[in-house]
């Protein structure tokens, strides 16, 4: 599974271009974490990923296939995006049919539905509350409602915009698990995110969004020690990696037992 | 209490239709002009504990309510959530629930406030034109606030609750859909006013943020609370995981680095106190 992005532009408003030419390719399973400052540009780029979106020019391909010749709803089985505010995706009256709506509209078996329905929601913690309106979840169980809804279809790629936003320690560890399930699994997950103690702990790959283009693409390690272009991009590092630019040491650590090695290196 | 901004009496409370407590026996205070930080994992009773400070508990949200809270020293019984209003300001988790849904433009949403208090017209334009530089949301003055964005939404709800000028503060995990920067831009404002007497109650999942601005934080686990102190108190006790929560970053290194008596055994829960404790460590290396 392969996205390639080709000089994409897009506006909402032809006289207001918000992406400016972007060329990125999304393949392999390492998952992916998109980061930048509010109004970058992040959800209006992977929303073109499964044509929610079309480029005003340039290309989207899927598989090598131009995303205009389908419908979302055809590539939805392919990409699935899940929306950042859950109220803009959650409409039916139980979590059960917010996980059989998709399938069902894609044609998955009615068999493959019922056994997927007790996997997903066991994976996303709501086998308990299938039969709950998703308006009486709180404000966390109706995001992992929604991560379900959408695993429900299978994709090859699961993009998940701010999952972290309002996760206590326990949604932020079964939203690793979930990421670490569906690599597994042989998915590829891509997350925008504003925690970067969440993005430099869980991905592999860190891309930074500025002003509409893509300012940096790299490992956790590359991104947040490029410590210039990140203030330009107005981003600031993991705490561990703030406190390591501090002190001056020229490693870039995320995790405490990181930074007790580049002590113990900077010691010597 | 005269310097007290909030006390919270033997609180208990259960939503209707629930079978659950939400809170359970709460009794604590904050003293007026403190920095105070309410953190515990989701469902702990964080926001409903936010709903008795404003009054929507006992008054607009349903259920059984025993003891009391008072707010500079008088019931929330015996206040209208219109009255507390003026001493008393929450802001939303989700500004999408905080937004009046009967404004069409930002500036009319900044100004909702003001206008049910009958504020001269003149006086308003300056405060709503003032507080939107302050929060940097005049280039979208005009758009309705509900096609904004979170982010820019949690501005403006923001926005709409610091134009009234309240004494006391409460944030309930008001920054979630901001950037990183931008939430600390947001915390700089929240931090002055605090410095110039306003109490701050706040809620955050954020602990480097909880440590580097609270002077006193308040542990809630299943509806009651279960530790209070300074954040070096409370971050560095053995008994925070088991309420889950994770201390900040910078406690967990600084007592990882101790333990191998790579530094001296001291708690560092703000960058700053573990910067000048590993750059010590250090030097005494050499």
């Amino acid at each position: 599974m392969q996205i390639d992005l080709q000089d994409l532009h897009f506006g909402y408003r032809p006289e207001h271009e918000i992406l400016h030419g972007v060329d990125l390719t999304l393949a392999g399973t390492d998952p992916i974490a998109i980061i930048g400052q509010n109004g970058a540009g992040k959800t209006t780029l992977v929303k073109q990923f499964n044509g929610i979106l079309t480029p005003t020019s340039g290309h989207v391909l899927i598989d090598g296939q131009d995303v205009t010749t389908q419908t979302t709803a055809k590539w939805s089985s392919k990409v699935g995006y899940v929306f950042q505010n859950p109220n803009d995706q959650l409409f039916l009256d139980s979590v059960r049919k917010e996980f059989e709506f998709g399938p069902k509209r894609i044609g998955m078996s009615s068999a493959e539905i019922k056994q997927r329905v007790d996997q997903v929601a066991e994976l996303v913690e709501l086998t308990d509350d299938l039969d709950t309106h998703p308006f009486d979840l709180d404000d966390t169980q109706k995001k992992f409602c929604t991560i379900g809804a959408i695993i429900m279809m299978n994709p090859d790629v699961v993009v998940f915009d701010e999952p972290t936003c309002g996760q206590d320690v326990h949604g932020d560890h079964l939203l690793n698990h979930i990421i670490q399930h569906l690599t597994a699994e042989g998915k590829l997950c891509v997350t925008i995110s504003h925690d970067m103690k969440f993005v430099s702990q869980n991905f592999k790959r860190v891309i930074v969004m500025s002003q509409g283009a893509v300012q940096l693409d790299g490992t956790p390690e590359d991104v947040f020690s490029q410590t210039a272009t990140l203030k330009t991009c107005f981003i600031t590092p993991p705490p561990l990696t703030q406190l390591a630019q501090t002190v001056g040491f020229t490693a870039t650590p995320f995790t405490t037992d990181a930074f007790v090695r580049a002590f113990e290196e900077e010691r010597k | 209490m005269d310097d007290l901004a909030i006390e919270v009496k033997d609180l208990s409370f259960r939503y209707r239709q629930t079978t659950h407590a939400a809170l359970s026996h709460v009794s604590f205070s904050v003293p007026k002009g403190s920095f105070f930080c309410i953190i515990g994992g989701n469902g702990v009773g964080k926001s409903t504990l936010c709903n008795t400070f404003v009054g929507l508990i006992p008054h607009y949200f349903l259920g059984k309510m025993d003891g009391d809270v008072l707010v500079n020293g008088q019931s929330i019984i015996d206040q209208s959530i219109a009255d507390l209003s003026s001493q008393i300001g929450l802001v939303f988790q989700n500004p999408f629930n905080q937004l009046s849904y009967t404004a069409s433009t930002v500036a009319e949403e900044l100004a909702y406030g003001l206008g049910n208090r009958g504020v001269a017209r003149e006086e308003m334009v300056t405060k709503v034109e003032a507080v939107a530089k302050l929060m940097r949301i005049d280039q979208v003055f005009d758009q309705n606030p509900l096609d904004l964005s979170g982010g820019q939404a949690q501005r403006v709800a923001f926005g709409s609750t610091f134009i009234l000028e309240p004494k006391i503060l409460v944030l309930d995990e008001c920054t979630t859909q901001l950037d990183p920067m931008g939430a600390d831009e947001i915390f700089a404002i929240v931090k002055r006013l605090n410095n110039e007497g306003i109490t701050v109650i706040m809620v955050d999942h954020d602990m480097e943020r909880v440590a580097e601005y609270a002077d006193q934080v308040l542990v809630l686990a299943d509806g009651s609370p279960v530790l209070q102190g300074a954040p070096a108190e409370v971050f560095g006790d053995p008994r925070l995981a088991d309420f889950g929560v994770e201390p900040p970053d910078y406690a967990a290194v600084t007592q990882a680095l101790a333990k191998r008596q790579l530094i001296q055994d001291k708690l560092g829960v703000t960058k700053d106190q573990a910067a000048a404790l590993v750059k010590e460590g250090l030097n005494h290396a050499d």
